[in-house]
């Protein structure tokens, strides 16, 4: 019999750790971005001034943050399919073979995600250099006749560049969870589909992909979290530029409000990206379950 | 209405006190951490790989005077977040390295100890003795909070045997010369440029417009940075991308690529630090280059000042002990030790007349000290410089108006002054 | 598994091939600069390839880092960050398999914690510590991230997956929830385990932040905050990042060849239906 108290003590350690580190804090931000929170209100905090809503209202008016979620948006509309399909098809592929060369495909493939980013960061500039000499990207395109590109000088391309970039990185851990569950599919589904004669393909689009339904999930909500969450690369890269041409949210929140010291506007700037997640997130779950209905 | 608020801002405010005070500052136990053992001991942060760059200068202290010092280094990367979490518990080190960008905002907050009786007491820490630039980092409204440790100034690199080409061998002196050797050395061919104009430097163009008479902040806080003064030298170097004289856009190079080779940017403003990479990397043009004064503005060739200085952090448990490792750390001695761990530069003027600061390149930033000042030393200077930066690329780069862009520009900084 | 013939899977290969080399140019790059001189690196003609092998980068790491008390800091680190993959395996068959009150909304209180920038919640979470006194502990640098919403969900997700009779057949044997848990549950999610532990490894080995804020000295840096150090405030040594970041990827590569092997193990050899 199921113990009614056993699923308790299962989820206590780790939900009263997350109250404390994760939940805890959220509710003191959202408290301080009612305030001027500054580097002197952290030092003293009778120089904490409640401003209410002044900080939501500064947030929406400032062009970089709107400009920084019209980026962010494009980060996710391009780069959430890409790794989705990058590293669904990647799995699949390595799945089919069970030699050692498949297997080190799989390590090939992970390389990207273990390189540290601060090497990343080194390598890709001069992936990305605009000079032909330097830039080895640029230096391939010339053989085939192409003007060199400034990939991450030009404001048209510079968002593409970052994308390239992170779905380079990206493709490494969702693959890692498809194979993973590729492993939980029973052989013998595709051996009775093969006695009744469907093609690979047929056994791919009806057992594997629909199998697959519980990854698939889990894939695409934590990488749109990430994507809108997206920091890092702009960060390393080119600190949101050229022309805030690759701002996203988190940089400029940890820009204004971090680099600054205006606690209070970033944590505005959280709440309201973090309200977006939450949306984007149920309705994303909300899909999925009439999708199984 | 009214009534209403207030009922709110107080609920609020004694709600967020009381869930960050029951975390705030934990007592007098809290202070044990940062500076055990008691007089004993000493504890410092350092930025950067000290046990490279100090750790032999606390040795010595430690022998002289029986006093341990516990080094504490922090990456540069991550020195804002360690200074915060600081600030917020209130438990700091003993002696710490501030940034002179820092000094306002963190003395504002109340981090640093005010310790003008031991400035006025201690001859070796008198304000006399030390570069007016680093000087005017530590005094905040007549108090001393730091001693000025290391400087840095900026100067003119050039490469001899292309600036000889065009007629200037010695360098350009002016700001007339400065943009004929570019427009001429820019000639040389596609993407040849003359002079670097600095993009990602937040001191580039208030420190142009200073040698053009702007004062870009006036001492009453207006911010004058649409002023005919400041936009004037924002023209003047716009002039330059106009020319072709200029990468309009970053060029994503390191200075071996810009300046060695055929010298693709020959000319460029920049610190001491830039010594050290040209002497390591770019060994093909060894004896081909040199560094000058910065060239004669209109109103002068005022450079920026930069550096940091040492500091002791409120509640530090023994002032006295900190302040004579202080003294320690700037004395000529140390400050030898140090410029030959991190090629440093001594705020001590004496210390300029040891023999490796005599070295011609370095006797240059020497000669540049006498004539260098500090950015606007305001709480929100980080703001400022950031949102310069920001307009200068939509001048430089995005073709904005000038005088519309520093108009808005203006307008900003001025509300975050007040 | 999907059957396929001699020349599909010499195609697939070659396909994989092809798209593997253009993925690890970048990490081959970085392990061949190490090898290179800062010289080389910055000159005006890169090359993949270091025109002169030398070993200085890492002589000069070895020397600069205090290599073994950041080994054996990162080491402890990393292994405690392991106790907290099994909290996350609990929680997440829970949410997985049983019923009970407030599930939902604590499931999304558990999403939710993953939505919010790490910067915003760094200051109140070292108040939170300090207050506690846990600064200069181990159990300080690892707690905050000792359980996260990205493992809870994973496992979650797997133990969907997998269907409620395996449990019962135990159940029926009298089995406790903690037996069927450790028994049945854990050994069936071997390959989720393998993913997760890759990902808790290497967490646990490049931790950087929460060293840093929690210790009041250099003892208890890691391995991470020590390369750190080594970056100048102007000046960036490129060759001496590149060795750095190669040495630190070895360990996290050979815990991925030695775990791939358990991603593979699927449950439906022992246990299908």
């Amino acid at each position: 019999m199921k113990s009614k108290k056993a699923p308790y003590f299962f989820i206590a350690p780790a939900i009263i750790l997350l109250l404390m580190f994760s939940i805890f804090p959220i509710l003191i931000a959202l408290l301080i971005s009612f305030t001027d929170m500054s580097l002197a209100g952290l030092a003293d905090y009778s120089r904490i001034e409640f401003l209410g809503l002044q900080n939501y209202q500064n947030i929406l008016q400032d062009n970089v943050f709107i400009q920084s979620i019209t980026n962010t948006l494009f980060y996710v509309l391009f780069g959430v399919p890409l790794v989705i399909l990058f590293s669904l098809t990647i799995a699949i592929l390595i799945n089919m073979g069970k030699t050692k060369y498949f297997s080190f495909m799989r390590v090939v493939f992970y390389s990207p995600s273990i390189t540290n980013i601060v090497a990343v960061a080194i390598v890709w500039a001069f992936l990305f250099n605009p000079s032909e000499s330097i830039g080895l990207i640029n230096q391939m395109l010339s053989t085939v006749g192409i003007q060199p590109i400034g990939w991450l000088t030009n404001t048209d391309v510079s968002k593409f560049s970052l994308v390239i970039l992170a779905v380079w990185r990206g493709i490494g851990i969702n693959m890692l969870i498809f194979s993973a569950a590729l492993q939980n599919i029973p052989k013998t589904m595709y051996e009775a589909a093969e006695l009744d004669g469907a093609t690979k393909w047929e056994q791919i689009w009806h057992i594997t992909i629909p199998q697959l339904k519980f990854s698939t999930s889990f894939v695409t909500i934590t990488t749109i979290i990430g994507w809108l969450q997206f920091f890092e690369e702009p960060f390393v890269m080119t600190d949101g530029g050229p022309l805030n041409s690759t701002m996203s949210v988190a940089l400029f929140i940890y820009r204004n409000g971090f680099q600054n010291n205006q606690f209070g506007y970033a944590a505005a700037g959280s709440l309201l990206l973090f309200v977006v997640i939450i949306a984007a997130t149920m309705i994303q779950l909300r899909l999925q379950r009439r999708g199984q209905n | 209405m009214v009534k209403m608020n207030k009922l709110v801002c107080g609920t609020a405010s004694l709600l967020s006190m009381s869930l960050l005070a029951a975390c705030g500052n934990g007592g007098d136990g809290g202070d044990e951490g940062a500076s055990e053992g008691g007089s004993d001991t000493l504890s410092v942060w350092v930025m950067g790989d000290g046990n490279e760059s100090v750790q032999p200068i606390f040795d010595a202290y430690t022998e002289e005077t029986g006093v341990e010092v516990n080094l504490q280094s922090i990456p540069w990367s991550a020195v804002h977040d360690r200074l915060l979490t600081a600030v917020a518990s209130g438990e700091g080190p003993d002696v710490v390295q501030m940034g002179s960008t820092y000094m306002a905002e963190f003395i504002d907050a109340g981090a640093l100890m005010d310790i003008s009786e031991y400035i006025e007491s201690e001859e070796a820490l008198s304000p006399d003795n030390f570069f007016e630039g680093n000087v005017a980092t530590t005094m905040f409204e007549d108090n001393y909070y730091a001693v000025p440790w290391y400087t840095e100034t900026r100067a003119l690199y050039y490469r001899t045997d292309l600036l000889e080409e065009v007629g200037y061998p010695e360098g350009p002196s002016t700001w007339d010369e400065l943009y004929d050797a570019a427009v001429q050395l820019s000639e040389r061919g596609d993407n040849m440029y003359g002079f670097d104009i600095n993009l990602q430097e937040q001191t580039f163009g208030p420190m142009f417009a200073m040698q053009n008479g702007s004062d870009v902040i006036t001492e009453d806080n207006t911010a004058v940075m649409n002023e005919p003064e400041f936009v004037e030298a924002i023209e003047y170097l716009h002039s330059f991308a106009e020319a072709g004289a200029s990468p309009m856009q970053d060029l994503g190079i390191e200075i071996s690529q810009s300046f060695g080779g055929e010298g693709i940017v020959p000319m460029f403003i920049s610190g001491p630090w830039s010594i050290t990479a040209i002497e390591d990397q770019t060994t093909d043009i060894e004896g081909e280059w040199d560094i000058r004064t910065l060239p004669e503005g209109p109103v002068s060739n005022v450079s920026n000042t930069g550096g940091a200085n040492l500091a002791v952090w409120e509640g530090s448990d023994n002032p006295d002990q900190a302040i004579d490792l202080i003294e320690h750390i700037v004395s000529t001695e140390s400050l030898l030790t140090y410029y030959d761990t991190t090629s440093s530069l001594p705020a001590l003027m004496s210390a300029w007349e040891e023999e490796p600061f005599q070295d011609e390149k370095v006797a240059v930033f020497g000669e540049q000290l006498e004539n260098s000042e500090h950015m606007p030393l305001i709480v929100g200077w980080d703001r400022v410089s950031k949102a310069y930066l920001s307009s200068f690329e939509q001048i430089m780069v995005g073709g904005a108006d000038i005088q519309d862009t520093l108009d808005n520009l203006n307008q900003e900084v001025q509300s975050i002054i007040e | 598994m999907i059957n396929i013939s001699k020349k599909l899977k010499i195609t697939i290969g070659a396909v994989l091939g092809l798209w593997g080399l253009v993925t690890v140019i970048p990490f081959l790059w970085m392990i061949l600069s190490a090898f290179k001189t800062n010289a080389e690196i910055v000159s005006t003609q890169p090359n993949l390839f270091p025109s002169e092998w030398t070993l200085a980068n890492f002589a000069e790491l070895f020397q600069r880092l205090n290599f073994d008390v950041y080994l054996v800091n990162t080491a402890i680190i990393t292994l405690l960050g392991f106790v907290g993959l099994f909290l996350n395996a609990m929680a997440g068959f829970a949410f997985a398999h049983y019923d009970f009150k407030f599930k939902n909304f604590l499931f999304i209180l558990v999403l939710a914690t993953m939505m919010i920038p790490g910067q915003v919640t760094m200051i109140p979470v070292y108040l939170l510590l300090n207050q506690m006194g846990l600064t200069n502990t181990y159990l300080g640098i690892v707690l905050p991230g000792l359980t996260g919403a990205f493992g809870i969900f994973l496992f979650r997700q797997f133990f969907s997956s997998i269907s409620e009779e395996f449990f019962e057949a135990a159940r029926l044997d009298g089995a406790s929830d903690f037996y069927v848990f450790f028994r049945v549950a854990l050994p069936l999610s071997k390959p989720i385990i393998a993913v997760q532990g890759i990902l808790t490894f290497i967490a646990g080995w490049n931790s950087f932040l929460w060293p840093l804020i929690i210790a009041n000295d250099q003892s208890f840096y890691t391995l991470s905050v020590g390369l750190q150090l080594l970056q100048g405030q102007h000046a960036t040594n490129f060759a001496l990042q590149m060795a750095g970041a190669a040495f630190m990827v070895v360990p996290i590569l050979i815990i991925f060849i030695i775990f791939q092997k358990y991603i593979l193990s699927g449950f439906n050899i022992s246990g299908g239906k």
